[in-house]
């Protein structure tokens, strides 16, 4: 759900003290701020307000706070949802297009720390074509090109004090969109290459998942094109359980974007162990995905390809918990006649790498590289922590090339043979290492640890523990909500708060009857158990608009195929 | 004990009742054996819940599993099961099937007792692989199950492909029946495949038996179906890494290299397409032996010819393209060895 706000002020106010830009004879001005931020989405489209969110809340109050100082800043999370901000001219609505040479724009730029500062139009156009921060959403196309359409002189910089009491939002409309044959739906994640969003195929109504790429982006990653380009000539031809599988490649040329459809996974090992009490598995749970690591592994290197970079952040779940290894961005497939597996590049992620590679060694084994990498995710998802650190990587490969690693006494008093099969894959010397037949023959692995109380769940997705299609509200409101239905979609910080108090009081009831449950389910063992989910869904509001369900006759355009834009921009 | 319903057998009577229902079936005449049928599949049914539980009762506790399987061993009962399996009711052999299966996979620890116990009766393992004759076809599906169940164990695969036994399977997957032939094909291809060092070590070992003796004839069959399985399951076989060795001995014997071209005219496109995969290796090899070197010397601008109009309509396909593109220019830049 996107909100945005509406910020009414009037430039020509005595006691403004801004100076307004000479070109601008109007007195009336169209301020447009635009701005994105995030927070957490919801996949019912019916509700009018997000859900209780900290991180919006946290935000609410930097926006208000700021504001009071005559400056505006905003603790910006993309990696949620988008919200986007527009603060407009009282007097008018914010129609940047109708009237571009008198609109005067300001562009919220967002540094690192989440601090944000106006920047200019000239500077803005810039920003937006650089696109530095990836932080921040950037609007679509038609108001970038708004943005270019406007002339603004530096000199006019201006802050300007906002009631926040006069800020509305409005919940931005949820329009649908199609990438080829695929319905797009919500974000699932953000990578350094670009987004990751839910897609429905249209024709065969499977989830899945798409990593969209631009060339911009891509450009600033050193190799950023070619590990993309070997990415899709390696998954292409791969086939395997443990592997995540390319569907469909997809590229837009006008918007110099390309899109890869994956499998639908419901995040990475990583986001899972991060969840967990103290960042790790249970051992049983480990154990699991250790086994499916190893399958996958074995599997790939039988096609002669190395991956260089095994780590839990690479190693995606299914909502079937199947282990999938993905980011091929830099692996290696080795010639068909190649006589042994060696290597002579290592591009991984630096506390994953062997010390043949941490000593800077011309060529190396490549199957050990990925063993050597198998280990530490071992050690890591078993123990919340990792074999080797440092303050920066050369301290860190300074530890890892040190000589033979020996794993600490909590380890085998953890488990005797973890703590085995984990040395012999962090053996410093290749030879010594362990192969994957040792590893498949090795006691820990054979043996599967006793499952102790409940896995560790796979974390929700924006609050929603059940990862409900994010694809359907955008259909729903493509097939179900009429024109009028958007029209009252305003509402005040104080409607906001309200609903969110609201929100908190309905989680806070909803615990406690979980935990009523529970007890009653302890008390009461053998008894057939209820479910306790029952309320967990109906606890958000569902104020479905009364509304005519008139269906719209709307021609549905694909992306892939729309004109080209009037005025393309150049890079 | 409960008071209504038929008391709970322990698990040594179970086995003690099952194995006499059995003995009776194998002996007993019209009368005793639908009696014995009867006994047999009430048995199996008790095991099987043992084993799983059913709806109506909790899932089993593991000393009870212990103890059955325990009983399974001492009386050799499994054995018997499937030398009778074809005497078993329809329901009896999905049941025989399934005890079989679940106690395979007990573990105790790193230990897989049943998987040791089969290793000292590796008959166990011969049996089900006769399920495949023509016999008895209505047990080579059960068999197939639990064969493939087996096949998952490093110890009993090894045990399989280096059997006498394992060289009927060329047979059996050529028998007339389809879903039995292909049932066949996929244990073999599991029992190849399944254990990457153990089955190049096997391939190593057995080359000329298994490719020149065995598998050519896969190869050349007159069933479309054997043929194309095999051909796709040899291209699999020797681009896979572990079987490197394999592979190079493999494109080195030009005998290998007349089937390919002559399958690369084969009437399928499927067939064709398989073959392209395969012949491939033999032009990428940078140390081709003479005799290879000459059939493509001797072939080369036909084969320039062929390949620039073979399958040209997958132009979606870029790997092929690509790789197309790289064997005619291969093809065309070969140049005979300097004379010694």
């Amino acid at each position: 759900m996107e909100i945005q706000i509406h910020q009414h002020f009037s430039t020509d106010d005595s006691n403004n003290n801004n100076n307004i830009n000479n070109n601008n004879k109007k007195s009336n001005l169209e301020q447009t701020l635009v701005a994105a931020t995030t927070h957490s989405v919801t996949a019912n489209n019916s509700i009018l307000m997000p859900p209780l969110d900290t991180k919006l809340l946290a935000n609410k109050q930097g926006l208000h706070a700021n504001n009071e100082a005559n400056n505006i800043n905003m603790d910006v999370d993309t990696a949620d949802g988008e919200v986007s901000v527009l603060l407009a001219n009282k007097n008018f609505h914010y129609d940047a297009l109708s009237n571009p040479d008198q609109s005067f724009e300001a562009d919220v730029n967002v540094d690192g720390n989440g601090g944000a500062k106006f920047v200019a139009g000239d500077e803005a156009k810039q920003l937006l074509s650089e696109q530095t921060h990836a932080q921040v959403t950037w609007l679509d196309s038609e108001q970038i090109d708004a943005l270019d359409l406007t002339t603004l002189d530096i000199g006019n910089m201006f802050f300007n004090r906002v009631d926040s009491a006069e800020i509305i939002y409005q919940k931005k409309k949820k329009e649908i969109k199609m990438v080829g044959k695929y319905v797009m739906g919500d974000v699932l994640g953000e990578g350094s290459y670009g987004k990751v969003k839910e897609v429905l195929d249209s024709e065969n109504l499977c989830r899945r998942a798409v990593k969209i790429l631009t060339k911009r982006k891509l450009r600033r990653i050193p190799n950023g094109e070619q590990n993309v380009q070997r990415e899709i000539q390696l998954l292409k031809h791969l086939q395997h359980k443990n592997v995540v599988a390319l569907l469909d490649v997809l590229y837009n040329e006008e918007k110099q974007k390309m899109y890869m459809i994956m499998e639908y996974c419901v995040g990475g090992l990583q986001e899972l162990v991060d969840s967990a009490p103290e960042k790790k598995l249970p051992l049983f749970q480990a154990h699991r995905y250790f086994c499916q690591l190893i399958s996958g592994l074995e599997y790939l290197h039988g096609c002669r390809i190395i991956h260089k970079d095994i780590k839990p952040g690479n190693l995606l779940l299914s909502l079937d918990q199947i282990l999938k290894i993905s980011d091929f961005g830099v692996a290696e497939q080795l010639d068909l006649f190649a006589a042994d597996d060696t290597c002579t590049t290592g591009q991984g992620s630096p506390a994953f790498q062997p010390p043949e590679i941490a000593n800077g060694h011309e060529s190396f084994s490549g199957t050990k590289v990925d063993i050597w990498s198998c280990g530490v995710t071992l050690y890591n998802i078993c123990t919340g922590q990792y074999p080797f650190e440092g303050d920066n990587i050369y301290r860190l490969f300074e530890n890892i090339g040190r000589g033979q690693w020996q794993a600490p006494d909590w380890l085998y008093k953890l488990d005797a043979q973890l703590a085995g099969l984990i040395l012999g894959m962090l053996q410093a010397e290749p030879a010594k290492r362990y192969s994957i037949q040792q590893i498949r023959c090795d006691p820990w692995f054979i043996s599967a640890p006793e499952e102790k109380g409940p896995p560790i769940p796979i974390p929700p997705l924006k609050h929603d523990v059940y990862r409900r299609s994010t694809v359907l509200p955008y259909l729903d409101a493509y097939h179900y909500e009429t024109e009028r239905d958007l029209e009252e979609v305003y509402f005040t910080e104080h409607d906001l708060n309200r609903e969110l108090a609201r929100q908190a009081a309905a989680a806070a009831a909803e615990i406690k009857a979980q935990q009523q449950q529970k007890q009653l389910a302890a008390a009461n063992a053998t008894g057939p158990s209820t479910s306790a989910d029952a309320s967990t869904s109906n606890s958000i509001s569902k104020e479905k608009k009364s509304s005519s369900l008139k269906r719209r006759a709307k021609k549905l355009t694909s992306c892939i195929s729309v004109k080209k834009l009037s005025n393309c921009r150049p890079s | 004990m409960p008071l209504f319903g038929k008391s709970q057998k322990t698990p040594a009577e179970l086995v003690r009742s099952l194995k006499e229902a059995i003995n009776a079936l194998e002996t007993g005449g019209d009368r005793k054996a639908e009696k014995a049928q009867e006994d047999v599949s009430k048995n199996l049914v008790s095991i099987k819940n043992m084993l799983y539980g059913s709806s109506d009762s909790e899932p089993p506790a593991d000393y009870v599993v212990a103890q059955l399987s325990q009983e399974l061993y001492n009386s050799n009962l499994l054995l018997l099961l499937i030398q009778n399996l074809h005497r078993i009711d329809f329901e009896g052999k999905k049941h025989v099937a399934l005890i079989f299966n679940n106690v395979l996979r007990r573990q105790i620890g790193t230990r897989s007792p049943t998987v040791e116990y089969i290793c000292t009766k590796p008959e166990i393992l011969f049996t089900l692989m006769a399920g495949y004759e023509d016999a008895h076809p209505e047990i080579a599906l059960n068999s197939g199950t639990m064969l493939r169940e087996c096949a998952r164990y490093e110890a009993l695969a090894k045990i399989m492909l280096h059997s006498e036994e394992f060289f009927k399977f060329f047979r059996y997957v050529e028998v007339s029946t389809f879903d039995i032939a292909s049932d066949a094909f996929s244990t073999f291809k599991e029992l190849l495949t399944r254990h990457k060092l153990l089955c190049a070590e096997f391939l190593e070992a057995n080359y000329d038996r298994f490719f020149t003796q065995h598998y050519q004839r896969l190869l050349n069959s007159e069933n479309y179906v054997t043929r194309r399985q095999s051909l796709k399951l040899l291209g699999e076989l020797l681009l896979d890494r572990h079987n490197f060795t394999v592979m190079t001995r493999y494109i080195s014997e030009p005998e290998n290299l007349k089937l390919m071209m002559n399958m690369l005219k084969e009437k399928s496109r499927n067939i064709q397409f398989e073959a392209f995969h395969v012949f491939k290796v033999f032009v990428a090899n940078p140390n081709k032996p003479k005799p290879i070197l000459d059939i493509l010397l001797r072939n080369q601008s036909k084969l320039v010819d062929f390949l620039t109009n073979f399958h040209t309509d997958r132009s979606e396909d870029e790997q092929f393209n690509d790789e197309k593109a790289y064997l005619i220019k291969q093809i065309k830049e070969l140049k005979p060895l300097p004379e010694a």
